[in-house]
């Protein structure tokens, strides 16, 4: 007998029982709907916190570290230990385990990040961007108050997600533009009401300008100092990142800028001016502790301006135990004239997360110091895997006992069938296809429970999700969320795994239809 | 006579029932030839429904062998014993055994889809057969819609689907008075008359088997009483 007439024959006998074939298809239905919309509801969960932490840049940024000019000089004055606290102690650790050794993440880094370094970084491929950690820590001037403030080089344009949205204005325009981006803290220590009353205001960055000296005499020396910053503006360039000729008039300014309302040692300061143009938004959605989110690897400033002022103002401003390592590291010519210090970090940010690992196995190979959060990724999959698996169990044990019913449907039919069972043996019937018929009927209970069963799935999500919406979500004033994941694989799976379920329910029943003896089944009664 | 297309040697068939055993037949030698109708009388109990089983293929042998066109059935898989219930042999039973939930059509065609036959070859066929048996009115009717007579009438239809080339009818005018009985029999000697189809009637009735049957056999106690000669 052909396949078709099997089929045939099985949907006439499900025909033939309508109302058991229906109840015994809402079992599968009711199991199939629990595993898909408790399964879609744990897909969600992992979907909607995979995709808060992509948001958060977690998953396609890498932390990079080079040799420090600390360490570069400790081993240049022949400190055996390394010099260094961290390095003497991974050097230690190093010769302790040869485990350490062939770790790369405790590997004292090789090279610097100098500026050569990081247009070789930015070409790596699967690369999007490289953007060096500066953070100044200085004295910042807006709306009449001075404060003390973290202030961050911010590459222009950037792809991070902490410059996406804005209370207020936009982005800083160009690397060379005179703007700074400022967060709601800055807002709230310096006075502003509202975000829009902080865009287009100024803030000052404050250095000493020379406080000893007269206001004209001071003038002069911030000219020479200006032309000193030149220089190693000049050596930047050489290692490939550009300055503009015009920042020597930054540095030399003689700070008429300084209002005469200020008291007369804070007109002793030198100050860079820059034109707020925007206003982060950074407090988190419906959070009641209004603190900073935290967005990618990069240590979050509440100013930004661009990287190459950025660059300039610290390298202007060293503080002195930098400086004393810089001109030793000069003197003992492991930093050659010419040669700059490099940044003591980095932020790669790569095209995928998906060739996040391979960038920083790059990284090591280039030897350079990298972080990142990947593993902790493949880790938030595994706590996933456990919470989806439980919640498909759950799931799964009312299948099981739909899967009972359909055994127990299927033993029914064959106690009604046994006198046509008989006949069809008697007229030729092989074991095989009496069993096949079964199968087929028991495989169409399946299908139609789990494509039934998916579409109520598909319904109680939706349902759930807007009364989630309606009742918990709204009064809180946060934005609709879709709670729910109801991937092709889910559903699709969810009907094959009925499917094979009531197969495996029909076994036992169809070798039972297929051993009745037909003279026993054709003794008339 | 012919070469026997059908033989028993020394068929018995025990039934355990408990601590005792009933013999339903014991060391039954029959042979039936190519081509003969031959009707199987014998009282209630006497074993003929066991012996036509064991020949249908329905069933094995306790003993002794059924031996069908020189092969013997015994060492048959399962498989095989199916094969041979579909194209060898044709079975009617007293109570007709139709599928209830089938019309005439769809019973035929059952056998057919059996016999591996597929689309409109299969319905043509199953509409030929029906018509033979005068039953093309009512091909789209199921059991219930039929008369007694008319069921036997798509029973010999289904028997004959595959072309077998022996009839096994076991009582099959059991249920019908005297005039559709002699009906029913006088259809299927044509319809077997064509194909020289061997035919094994069982029957209760002396006068029916001596009308339309070539000899009769005589069994009792699950033996065979007497083996009339040809006519
Ligand atoms: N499955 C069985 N278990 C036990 N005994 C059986 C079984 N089948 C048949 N018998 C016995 O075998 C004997 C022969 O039965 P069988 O049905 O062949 O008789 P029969 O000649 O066809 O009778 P009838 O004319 O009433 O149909 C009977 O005594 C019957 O009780
Ligand atoms: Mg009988």
């Amino acid at each position: 007998m052909k396949f078709p007439d099997i089929l045939r024959l099985a949907l006439r006998n499900l025909r033939e029982a309508r109302l058991r074939a229906g109840l015994t298809t809402l079992g599968v239905i009711v199991g199939v709907s629990m595993i898909v919309s408790m399964m879609s509801f744990g897909l969600g969960l992992q979907r909607n916190a995979v995709q808060r932490f992509r948001d958060l840049d977690l998953f396609n940024e890498i932390t990079v570290s080079g040799r420090s000019l600390v360490g570069l000089v400790s081993s240049a004055m022949g400190d055996r230990s390394g010099g260094e606290g961290r390095e003497g102690r991974e050097g230690r650790r190093g010769r302790r385990g040869q485990a350490d050794e062939n770790d790369p993440a405790r590997k004292v880094p090789e090279r610097m990040l100098t500026e050569a370094a990081l247009a070789e970084i930015a070409g790596l491929p699967g690369v999007a961007s490289v953007e060096p950690n500066i953070d100044l820590t200085t004295y910042v001037r807006a709306n009449k108050r001075a404060l003390l403030r973290q202030v961050g080089g911010a590459l222009v344009p950037n792809g991070a997600t902490r410059f996406k949205t804005y209370l207020a204005g936009r982005m800083i325009s160009s690397p060379e533009a005179d703007e700074a981006v400022v967060d709601e803290s800055f807002l709230r220590s310096f006075g502003f009401e509202r975000p829009q009353d902080a865009v287009g205001q100024t803030l000052e960055l404050l250095a000493p300008g020379g406080a000893d000296e007269p206001k004209a005499g001071g003038g002069e020396e911030a000219g020479k100092k200006g032309a000193g910053a030149k220089d190693e503006a000049n050596a930047k360039d050489e290692a490939g990142r550009d300055e503009d000729d015009d920042e020597l008039s930054f540095f030399g300014l003689p700070l008429e800028e300084a209002s005469p309302e200020d008291d007369p040692a804070a007109s002793a300061l030198a100050a860079r001016t820059f034109r707020i143009v925007g206003v982060l938004k950074t407090e988190v959605e419906g959070g009641a502790q209004g603190g900073r989110q935290f967005r990618g690897m990069m240590p979050v400033s509440s100013i930004y301006i661009p990287l190459p002022a950025a660059r300039a103002w610290a390298d202007r401003y060293r503080n002195s135990i930098s400086e004393v390592a810089f001109r030793l590291a000069r003197a003992s010519g492991v930093l050659k004239e010419g040669e700059t210090a490099g940044y003591a970090m980095a932020v790669v940010r790569v095209t995928d997360p998906d060739v996040l690992p391979g960038v920083q196995t790059r990284l090591h190979e280039l030897g350079f110091n990298s972080f990142s959060i990947v593993d902790q990724l493949k880790e938030l999959r595994t706590v996933f895997l456990i919470l989806n698996s439980a919640l498909g169990l759950l799931g799964g044990i009312s299948l099981l006992v739909a899967s009972f019913g359909i055994a127990n449907t299927m033993i029914m039919s064959i106690l009604e069938r046994t006198r046509e069972i008989g006949i069809m043996k008697a007229i030729g019937a092989e074991d095989r296809e009496i069993k096949l018929i079964f199968f087929v009927e028991a495989g169409l209970i399946g299908l139609m429970g789990g494509v039934a069963g998916a579409l109520a799935a598909w319904a109680i999500d939706a349902v759930a999700n807007r009364l989630a919406y309606r009742f918990i979500l709204q009064p809180r004033g946060v934005s609709y969320v879709d709670f729910f994941a109801l991937p092709p694989y889910l559903w699709l799976g969810a009907i094959l795994f009925a499917v094979a379920i009531s197969i495996l329910a029909a076994l036992y029943p169809a070798a039972r239809a297929a051993r009745i003896d037909p003279v026993k089944a054709l003794r008339h009664d | 006579m012919n070469h026997s297309l059908i033989e028993t040697r020394e068929v018995s068939k025990h039934y355990r029932m408990g601590a005792t055993t009933v013999v339903a037949l014991d060391r039954v030698s029959v042979a039936v030839g190519q081509g003969e109708f031959v009707a199987l009388l014998g009282t209630s109990g006497s074993g003929k429904s066991t012996l036509l089983n064991l020949i249908g293929g329905l069933d094995h042998p306790s003993e002794g062998e059924v031996i069908f066109d020189g092969r013997s059935l015994a060492p048959f898989t399962k498989r095989e014993m199916a094969r041979y219930r579909r194209h060898s042999v044709g079975m009617i039973f007293q109570n007709f055994n139709l599928i209830t939930t089938m019309t005439a059509a769809e019973n035929v065609e059952l056998a057919l889809a059996f016999g591996g036959l597929t689309g409109r070859e299969r319905e043509t066929r199953a509409g030929e057969l029906l018509e033979r048996v005068g039953l093309g009115e009512r091909a789209r009717h199921r059991p219930s819609e039929l008369s007694g007579g008319e069921q036997q009438r798509v029973a010999i239809a289904r028997a004959l689907a595959n072309r077998p080339r022996v009839l096994l009818a076991d009582e099959p005018t059991g249920n019908l008075d005297s005039t559709r009985a002699r009906e029913l029999l006088s259809l299927l000697r044509e319809m077997v008359a064509g194909d020289k189809l061997t035919v094994l009637l069982v029957t209760h009735d002396r006068d029916l088997a001596a009308q339309f049957a070539d000899r009769t056999i005589q069994m009792r106690d699950g033996k065979v009483e007497t083996m009339n000669a040809e006519r």
